[in-house]
């Protein structure tokens, strides 16, 4: 138990660790608040220069970019509607209406306050009941997989308060995106029209920069004349009575995201939508309506997305398997290191785990202190006039949407997703459904093969095994609710009609 | 310009009537639609309901029933109001009005001169002249904040994330 707490403490009590947490925790909301610049890439880059540390430095560095990062993203999705990273889609629905009237500097400090709850709750989970989680995650069948991506691209559609068929019309044509290129399984050509460049498909980031990123520009085009709203940054602290008032959803969207961040290849993204749809469902009177700056749209999905972090930690501590793209980009960084994550790293080094679960303590003590500093500056932004503002930003998407690959290919595919984005917007069409079918595509494809594989090919059997299995007939049961909660029968059942 | 028809984002209704345009673009995306579930049936056909054009094929169906919606229900309600103007010009003044169009413009020959004037030629050329586009009349003000802007974010992707920015196939030409 000393033992355990020694290296628990280890962190915070070695100068250079400290100062490596803090510089990783800053630097990670940074990163996560630029389109363009992912954790993972960013972890990937540490890699290539901390794979000569030692163990401890490079994991402390590492934990608090991760952090950062997860919460860095709700910035540009509070300031700009172009969320940083795919799990900030949720929290640009009521934070960029709280920007535009001028209450960005309250949004992000209740933004910053809740992801912290929820960071703290997501390692608590780690440290508590890693083992008992992780069982429970490798009872998800692909049938399961295959539900959870349809209801994750469904929510988004369906929170984001437009027409559930051109959600669902968005989040097919998302899915079939994705599909470009290679079949990861027979390596047969899908939608590449005989383009050696297609082979390789196309970056969901350059189309999240491009259907976010200059399809508002464009649509800001119409409001140049609109004067920016002055940002209230007087009281970016919440008060004790706000955060006390929130933090019963706080928590119960600090639960789902830990159970979504600990299923393997689940992310963020999915719980900050979950956790969404749980506050829409579950918050009687917000604080606005949702979708037009409630507050509760806010704790929800950045409670989510940060307790899913420590979720995401939880398989991959104890099975070896990645929660996330970013924890898999951590495996490979402890296999540099000459260790096995997996059951045998909870034996064999135990004083690993203690001393990651307190690097994620501290890293989340100092995403407190980091993102309640800085607001002023960054709510500039947003009072800056728009003439100007406007073509920074797509120059700002451009460098982004080049740097994932340094290929020019990518700024093209965002230019023609960010005007097909624009026609998409005028029309009524969520873009947010497109994005997630892109990152939630290859999963569900991969599913759906491996149930219909596992049913021996049989349609009858296929589908008879998602009522055989209590938790498909559970999940199964969730996503037909969530159809039928956007169906006219439900608002006339309702009395909303 | 004249009033911009509000994206309809988040919440708010539909109008009563289609906007100018609309039916035209969903006719269009059913279309697109229809090309891909031939594409997507081209891949393997019917062979195995586990091979590589099945997935495809029910993404693209979805895509070919829900597009056939919302065509039925653009048709139901009603011609865009065009305020005594014919369709097409009322398109370009709600849809695409003349700033918008030179703005897209100058985003698109930005893109193409990125590999030729490189990152930072092309980049203070686009903002210089776009920030003027839109109405921003000072010059000198526009080039500082130009000029800091590209500093900033080249040290960033540059610099510390060792992203090689385009050199441009004109300037390296030129320094040879």
């Amino acid at each position: 138990m000393m033992q355990a707490l020694e290296y628990f403490l280890m962190s915070w009590t070695d100068p250079y660790l400290l100062f490596l947490t803090a510089a990783g925790t800053f630097a990670g909301i940074y990163i996560g608040a630029i389109p363009g610049l992912s954790v993972t890439m960013a972890v990937s880059i540490l890699i290539s220069f901390t794979f000569k540390w030692h163990v401890n430095e490079a994991l402390t560095l590492i934990s608090g970019i991760f952090l950062g990062g997860v919460y860095g993203g709700s910035r540009s999705a509070i300031l700009l509607n172009i969320p940083g990273a795919p799990a900030a889609i949720a929290t640009g629905l009521d934070g960029y209406p709280l920007a535009k009237r001028g209450e960005a500097g309250m949004a992000i400090g209740l933004t910053t306050v809740t992801s912290v709850i929820g960071g703290f709750m997501g390692i608590a989970a780690l440290a508590v009941a890693a083992p008992a989680l992780s069982e429970f995650a490798l009872k998800f069948a692909p049938r399961d997989y295959l539900m959870l991506a349809i209801w994750g691209i469904l929510l988004v559609g369906a929170l984001s308060g437009g027409s559930l068929v051109k959600g669902i019309f968005a989040g097919a044509l998302g899915v079939l995106i994705s599909m470009v290129g290679l079949d990861p399984m027979t390596a047969e050509h899908r939608f590449t029209f005989g383009q050696v460049q297609m082979t390789a498909g196309i970056s969901y980031v350059a189309a999240m920069i491009g259907f976010f990123g200059v399809a508002e520009v464009l649509v800001q085009l119409h409001e140049l004349k609109t004067r920016a709203v002055r940002q209230d940054v007087s009281r970016i602290v919440p008060s004790w009575a706000r955060v006390r008032k929130h933090l019963p959803l706080s928590m119960r969207a600090s639960g789902i995201g830990v159970v979504v961040g600990a299923l393997p290849g689940a992310g963020g993204d999915i719980a900050a939508l979950m956790a969404y749809d749980h506050a829409k469902r579950s918050v009687k009177n917000p604080t606005r309506p949702f979708g037009q700056g409630a507050e509760e749209g806010l704790v929800a999905p950045e409670s989510a997305n940060n307790a899913a972090v420590g979720g995401a930690y939880i398989p991959m501590m104890t099975l070896g398997i990645p929660g996330d793209a970013v924890t898999a980009v951590i495996i490979g960084a402890l296999y540099i290191h000459g260790l096995k994550p997996g059951p045998m790293l909870m034996i064999e080094t135990p004083h690993l785990f203690w001393f990651i679960v307190g690097s994620l303590v501290l890293a989340n003590c100092f995403l407190l202190i980091f993102g309640l500093t800085g607001i002023k500056l960054f709510a500039k932004i947003v009072e800056t006039p728009k003439p100007i503002l406007l073509p920074l930003i797509l120059v700002l998407c451009a460098v982004g949407a080049y740097a994932i690959n340094n290929n020019p290919v990518d700024v093209y595919w965002m230019l023609g997703f960010g005007i097909f984005g624009y026609f998409l917007k005028i029309y009524g069409f969520q873009v947010g459904p497109v994005i997630l079918g892109m990152i939630l595509g290859p999963l569900m494809d991969k599913s759906y093969r491996q149930a219909m594989i596992s049913a021996e090919g049989k349609p009858a059997q296929f589908a008879a095994e998602f009522f055989t299995s209590p938790l498909s007939a559970v999940i199964l049961a969730a996503l037909l609710l969530t159809i039928f909660s956007q169906t006219v029968w439900w608002r006339r059942w309702r009395g909303t009609v | 310009m004249s009033a911009p028809p509000r994206p309809q984002e988040g919440g708010e209704p539909g109008p009563p009537r289609r906007l100018p345009g609309e039916l035209a673009f969903c006719a269009l995306l059913l279309g697109l639609s229809l090309f891909l579930l031939w594409q997507a049936y081209g891949i393997s056909g019917f062979e195995s309901l586990t091979s590589a054009g099945m997935f495809p094929m029910l993404a693209t169906a979805t895509m070919v029933v829900t597009g056939a919606v919302f065509v039925v229900q653009s048709l139901r309600r009603g011609p865009a109001d065009s305020s005594g103007r014919g369709h097409w010009q009322s398109f370009v003044a709600r849809v695409t009005p003349p700033i918008w169009f030179g703005f897209t413009l100058a985003v698109c020959l930005y893109m193409l001169a990125l590999s030729r004037l490189g990152f930072v030629g092309a980049s203070f050329l686009f903002l210089l002249l776009s920030m003027r586009l839109l109405g921003s009349r000072r010059w000198l003000l526009n080039a500082g904040v130009s000029a800091a802007s590209l500093a900033a974010i080249y040290v960033v992707f540059q610099t510390i994330f060792s992203v090689v920015l385009p050199q441009g196939s004109w300037v390296q030409a030129v320094f040879r």
